[in-house]
């Protein structure tokens, strides 16, 4: 009897856990779905005002493509010196959607009340530093974290077309980079 | 079980292996040489662009498959295992040793000399220089001669790189660009670079890896490269000690096992794997495993230590402009007899570091925004450069590799384990290295108002070499100069494990210069063309 009940028992956790997989891969391949508006909430807020609103949309939609094509278990570089095999951990996708439903209601106020809803989040999610990548911890620390470790925020930075992470020629990089274009 | 013949069998597939049949093929077209690598072949150049793109964005494996689960060594710098090695990932820097490097014992009275003239050597480093395609400018000190100018001119020096080099040379020390195997024009029909910046996966074939080489020595009728295949036993003739045979398996056919049979045999399957399989062929003859009748397979491995900064300084620094390139001095690779003796490479890279965006401010304030990216830009009006000086550090006879029998492999071979021990003398002088390197890299800040902002040691040896070492006296050695062991006439060890001692900057070129030298004395085996 006692049996029996652990193999129903072994049986419904096999079916729970598919079921978890196929609902992170349909929330992953729809992201944002229907948080697209606060998405574009929290963009206003944590990325630079220098982007003009159709920049900060365009840094949203890359990030929201950035979800939809992240690929859990995915191979990681397995490092030089110190060397380990590690994979991509699940989508964050799950995380996002739940931590986007909870700012849903606190990013409608005014600029400043939304700010301070979000630096409570952060805390809240002890988030201490910008992640080097992506985490999943919190979509806000993430979407900053996509926007300024990249190239773009490097260019905006030193306002220079420095284009770190673009394949450029050689010719003319012994001078400064030419001025960011507005 | 298949048996498979050839000429020439070398066991490995990476840098040494694919210079080693690449110069074999044309000193004698005639014969037959297999490569057998453990390894996949990872031959798709046309996804390198989506591959860097996605270890930029996801920081994914840049060469997805190119390690062997279960194939994993304590010690090791890189998992990989794949056709080319780790010159798949390197950075391509290609810096020559010094003579000092091969006279240690002669000059300074420590650990030993190389079997091997400067001169001798020099000349297979020009040939080294001319496979892989190095882009360089000569060193300004006469004692770093060169009897041939470098095949390709050296990468453009970037703004930042030009700031840099007019910083550090106000301490006195000159610095000039880094030599690299990167092309700077279209060179052995491979791509001129456009600074990618990810080095460690070149998307255009501008910095050579040894896929390229490969490729084209399968174009030949007499050439065969069998990968996924581990090598797992070399076996003799009965009543000789010629190596007769290599026991292999083939990691997709595990049931069919391969014998490799060869009149020559080259181990070239780096600092870890050959003198690894060394130990593993041990027989009632050989209980110690082959080649080692010295007791030194597996002994002396070597690799040099480095101490680095990172210094802040008033300079206008665009970090990205080009990363993978920096400034090297060689200014510290001599030290006079008579003083206390500390050698080591110095080198300058552009670098981010400290003026990296960040989420909370000093005062512990969270940054969204604006408010971050004003952050941001007050602290990026200073530049920041990478200093790091690899230094000479010499083997104790324990630093050594050993069959560790608690971890196996699948097939159930013990797999093995580097333990890096330096010798009494290394040890003694530690501190004073560690204080010249402090008061360095002070020297270094003084100027453009710097400030060291943070120093590190690394906690392992870099390019790691040794495990079969070059010796004129098989008592002490595992090797002649050429790679052929006191042992066995026809086995021979190509590149890394063959070093004394791994010098002071980087060891590729030196390992390649080697084999290509080997090659000469490998050919002399085979009736050379009419």
């Amino acid at each position: 009897m006692r049996r029996r009940t652990l193999l129903r028992w072994i049986a419904s956790l096999g079916s729970a856990v598919r079921l978890t997989g196929l609902r992170a891969w349909a929330q992953t391949a729809a992201f944002p779905g229907d948080q697209g508006p606060v998405l574009a909430a929290l963009a206003a807020i944590v990325l630079p005002s220098e982007l003009g609103p159709d920049g900060v949309r365009a840094v949203a939609q890359n990030f929201e493509r950035w979800v939809r094509d992240y690929r859990p278990g995915a191979e990681m570089d397995h490092g030089y010196g110190f060397t380990r095999l590690r994979n991509k951990p699940a989508s964050p996708a799950p995380a996002y959607l739940r931590q986007l439903e909870s700012l849903r209601p606190v990013l409608n106020g005014d600029a400043a009340s939304s700010r301070r809803a979000i630096e409570a989040a952060l805390e809240e999610a002890k988030i201490t530093d910008l992640p080097r990548s992506p985490d999943g911890r919190h979509i806000a620390a993430d979407l900053m974290a996509f926007y300024f470790r990249g190239s773009d925020a490097n260019d905006l930075c030193y306002r220079a077309a420095i284009g770190r992470d673009r394949c450029r020629s050689l010719a003319g990089s012994d001078n400064p980079p030419p001025e960011l274009k507005a | 079980m298949t048996t498979h013949e050839c000429d020439v069998c070398i066991i490995g597939g990476g840098i040494s292996s694919a210079m080693l049949a690449q110069k074999l093929a044309e000193l004698r077209p005639g014969i037959s040489i297999t490569v057998i690598e453990a390894g996949k072949k990872l031959f798709d150049l046309e996804n390198r662009m989506q591959y860097r793109r996605r270890t930029i964005d996801y920081a994914e494996n840049p060469w997805p498959g190119d390690f062997i689960e279960d194939q994993a060594a304590k010690g090791v710098i890189s998992r990989t295992m794949a056709v080319g090695g780790s010159a798949l990932h390197w950075g391509g820097t290609c810096n020559r040793f010094s003579e000092e490097d091969l006279r240690l014992k002669s000059l300074y009275g420590l650990y030993t000399d190389w079997p091997i003239e400067w001169k001798e050597l020099e000349k297979f480093y020009c040939e080294a220089e001319r496979r892989l395609g190095v882009s360089g400018e000569p060193s300004p000190l006469p004692e770093d001669w060169r009897s041939e100018p470098y095949p390709m001119a050296a990468m453009v020096m970037t703004h930042n790189l030009k700031e840099l080099k007019q910083w550090g040379e106000k301490s006195g020390i000159p610095f000039w660009s880094t030599p690299q195997a990167k092309n700077t024009k279209p060179y052995d029909g491979r791509n001129q670079c456009i600074r990618c910046n990810t080095c460690s996966i070149c998307p255009t074939g501008a910095r050579y890896s040894p896929d390229f080489t490969f490729k084209r020595l399968l174009a030949r009728k007499n050439f065969a490269l069998h990968d996924q295949t581990l090598v797992r036993k070399l076996t003799l003739n009965d009543g000789k000690t010629t190596v007769a045979a290599a026991e292999a398996v083939n990691r997709e056919r595990p049931g069919e096992p391969i014998e490799y049979r060869a009149p020559v045999f080259v181990l070239a399957s780096g600092y870890c794997w050959s003198p690894h399989l060394l130990l593993l062929s041990n027989n009632s003859r050989f209980p110690n495993g082959l080649a080692n009748r010295s007791g030194l397979v597996g002994r002396y491995m070597c690799g040099h230590a480095f101490l680095s900064a990172m210094i802040e300084i008033d300079a206008k620094i665009y970090p990205g402009m080009n990363e993978q390139h920096g400034l090297i001095s060689r200014q510290f690779f001599r030290c006079k007899t008579d003083q206390p003796f500390i050698r080591h490479d110095l080198r300058i890279w552009e670098s981010a570091s400290g003026h990296e965006p960040r989420l909370r401010s000093a005062d512990g304030r969270i940054l969204l925004g604006d408010s971050l990216l004003a952050d941001w830009r007050d602290r990026a009006k200073r530049g920041t450069a990478r200093v790091r000086g690899y230094y000479d550090v010499h083997p104790d006879r324990d630093s050594s590799l050993t069959l560790d029998v608690t971890s196996r492999n699948r097939w159930g071979d013990p797999l093995p384990t580097i333990a890096h021990k330096p010798d009494a003398a290394t040890e003694s002088r530690q501190q004073l290295t560690r204080q010249h390197f402090q008061q360095l890299f002070q020297t270094l800040a003084k100027s453009n108002n710097g400030k060291i902002l943070s120093t590190g040691a690394g906690n392992y040896l870099d390019h790691p070499a040794g495990g079969c070492r070059m010796g004129a006296d098989a008592s002490t050695s595992v090797c002649d100069s050429f790679g052929q062991t006191h042992d066995h006439e026809n086995l021979f060890v190509a590149g890394s494990p063959t070093l004394p001692n791994a010098g002071c900057t980087n060891g590729t070129l030196t390992f390649v210069a080697l084999t290509l030298r080997s090659a000469e004395k490998i050919a002399t085996h085979f009736r050379s063309p009419a």
